[in-house]
């Protein structure tokens, strides 16, 4: 089985859209990620869900511990208000790292073994162009393995 | 012919590093290489010679102190007082203000600048928030606190840190010498906020209530841990204070310090080593190395003797240009670089003083104008860049002129009050 053969439409975002909306999507969908694509459509970044949530949690709440245990509950639930008009561009890492793709016809253990290395739940597959064709979730991916059935 | 390409590569790498169009550490690592392959800066000299090489007092005492902060960051400290500060103020702008710029200016001594920036503007900006105030004009009188505070000690500001290794200053001598013009300008310029800030301080009593409910109990949840730190923090400052008595350098303390601190914290050494800012380290490493390059080729003894003959026995207007020539290119170029390439210079014109007091003199006139250059501009210090990130982050955006409009006037008012302290302490 190849990449193709498993792969499935997603939702995605661009780095213009509003965070909010790529976690509306992400949540909506029952995504373990997103995708982020360019104006061509070719895959700019594909974030975990956790790092779909360090977008939405304000970053001195993520470096300082201390700070978010003295937000009282009452605001603490409404901590992804701060976003404001932050969109998905402003959120993403300055440094540039490759998005986690594969190309059509790669095998189930090429899929496999980069989402177990990158530790991604989720992978962009792209045709030759670059242009993204589909994606292929953990989920999916274990559920096309042709396990052993635990009861053999 | 070896001085001048020495001298072309370093004003090469100075232009990069200004104008920050390449990463910094990239721009000295190639010079520094550079320096080496090209045989300007020997070797063996650059690795194991005190004055003519990589002072790696210098890198030792930044690496320990790296360490002991990175663990008392943990502890939640400073969340804790800027909060207990807030409720204190009860929400009143100017007396909000003062507390915070006093936390921060007796941190900075001890903590670097840009640790106690990053500690304390996140907070801030919670608590602005909170009071629905402007944050900017608090984080720009923070940051200014800071960089005047981090003057009083060796280890307050990087610049500080390579003049007493260049120069052989104790711990006390900055004490003795910087610590009572650090407080006379500290005081002056929280009443110059009064003026200075007067038009954003706006009251607004119905959201007090929103920061009484901030809870800053919960931010120390090892309080054993925030004593130990503390302890062994106190520690460290009396070894310090105890270098003429035990000869034991700054950075073996420091190093001390940081091992005992990993110890009673009981942090993992990896987690510790990776608070440490392996860049900055990296970028001074290289910086020492393109200065080596400048001292063998003879750059600096040239330069040198031109400021000798130049100051003549004119030691006060030697001080006096020192102290406003560091304060004004302090303003535009990152302090780090410029002490490194100056020190050398000012040793060999302390050197020429008629005696040890008036030598002095121009030292602490030389960290006096690069410290408070600091406050110059939005891009003089670190600890500036860092606040105008954490601002813009946070969407409080805090523009270079609406920084630099109250940091020019801090810097005249601050370079004016040290240099009357320098003439009426060593001159008179």
């Amino acid at each position: 089985m190849q990449a193709r053969d498993i792969a499935v439409q997603l939702p995605t975002v661009t780095v213009h859209d509003p965070v909010a909306k790529a976690v509306r999507v992400m949540a909506m969908g029952g995504l373990p990620g997103l995708i982020v694509v360019d104006d061509k459509s070719r895959p700019r970044m594909v974030l975990p869900g956790t790092q779909v949530l360090r977008m939405a949690v304000p970053g001195a709440f993520q470096e300082d511990p201390a700070l978010a245990r003295t937000i009282d509950e009452a605001h603490a639930d409404l901590f992804w208000q701060a976003l404001g008009g932050l969109t998905v561009g402003d959120c993403l890492p300055r440094q540039q790292v490759a998005p986690v793709t594969v190309k059509l016809e790669a095998t189930l253990l090429e899929v496999a073994a980069l989402m177990a290395r990158l530790r991604s739940p989720l992978v962009a597959v792209v045709d030759r162009t670059g242009e993204l064709a589909g994606a292929i979730t953990l989920g999916r991916l274990l559920t096309s393995l042709a396990m052993p059935d635990l009861d053999d | 012919m070896s001085a001048i390409i020495s001298l072309a590569i370093f004003a090469v790498a100075f232009f990069f590093i200004a104008t920050e169009k390449v990463n910094k550490v990239k721009v000295v690592l190639i010079a520094a290489g550079a320096m080496l392959v090209l045989g300007l800066a020997p070797g063996a000299d650059v690795f194991y010679s005190e004055h003519e090489g990589i002072d790696w007092n210098v890198i030792f005492l930044l690496l320990g102190m790296m360490i002991i902060v990175g663990i008392i960051k943990q502890t939640g400290v400073f969340d804790y007082l800027a909060i207990w500060a807030a409720k204190k103020s009860k929400g009143r702008p100017y007396r909000l203000m003062v507390m915070l710029m006093i936390i921060t200016a007796v941190a900075s001594p001890f903590l670097d600048n840009v640790t106690t920036i990053m500690l304390v503007a996140p907070v801030t900006i919670v608590v602005c928030e909170r009071l629905d105030v402007p944050a900017q004009p608090y984080l720009i009188a923070e940051v200014l606190a800071s960089n005047i505070g981090g003057a009083a000690t060796l280890i307050g500001d990087p610049p500080n840190i390579i003049i007493g290794s260049r120069a052989g200053l104790t711990f006390n001598d900055f004490l003795i010498h910087m610590t009572p013009i650090v407080v006379v300008v500290f005081v002056a310029f929280v009443l110059l906020t009064r003026v200075l800030f007067r038009k954003s301080f706006r009251y607004n009593p119905d959201r007090v209530a929103e920061v009484m409910a901030l809870q800053e109990k919960r931010a120390i949840t090892d309080p054993a841990l925030l004593v130990r730190c503390m302890v062994v923090l106190a520690l460290v400052i009396v070894g310090f204070g105890l270098h003429s008595v035990v000869h034991v350098e700054p950075s073996i303390v420091a190093l001390v310090g940081a091992g005992v601190m990993i110890l009673v914290s009981r942090v993992e050494v990896s987690e510790s080593l990776s608070e440490v800012e392996w860049p900055t380290l990296v970028f001074f490493v290289g910086l020492f190395v393109m200065v080596a390059g400048l001292v063998h080729t003879g750059v600096i003894s040239t330069v040198g003797d031109w400021a000798v003959n130049a100051v003549g026995d004119n030691f006060f207007g030697a001080a006096t240009s020192l102290l406003f020539g560091s304060a004004v290119l302090g303003a535009f170029f990152d302090n780090i670089p410029y002490a490194a390439t100056m020190a050398p210079i000012v040793e060999g014109l302390v050197a020429q003083a008629p005696d040890p007091v008036t030598g002095q003199a121009l030292w602490w006139s030389f960290a006096l104008g690069a410290d408070f250059g600091g406050n110059g501009t939005a891009v003089a210090a670190s600890a500036n860049v860092v606040a105008i990130g954490i601002a813009a982050r946070a969407g409080h955006r805090i523009s270079f002129w609406q920084f630099t409009k109250y940091g020019i006037l801090v810097t005249i008012l601050s370079s004016v009050m040290a240099w009357v302290y320098v003439y009426l302490r060593y001159f008179m």
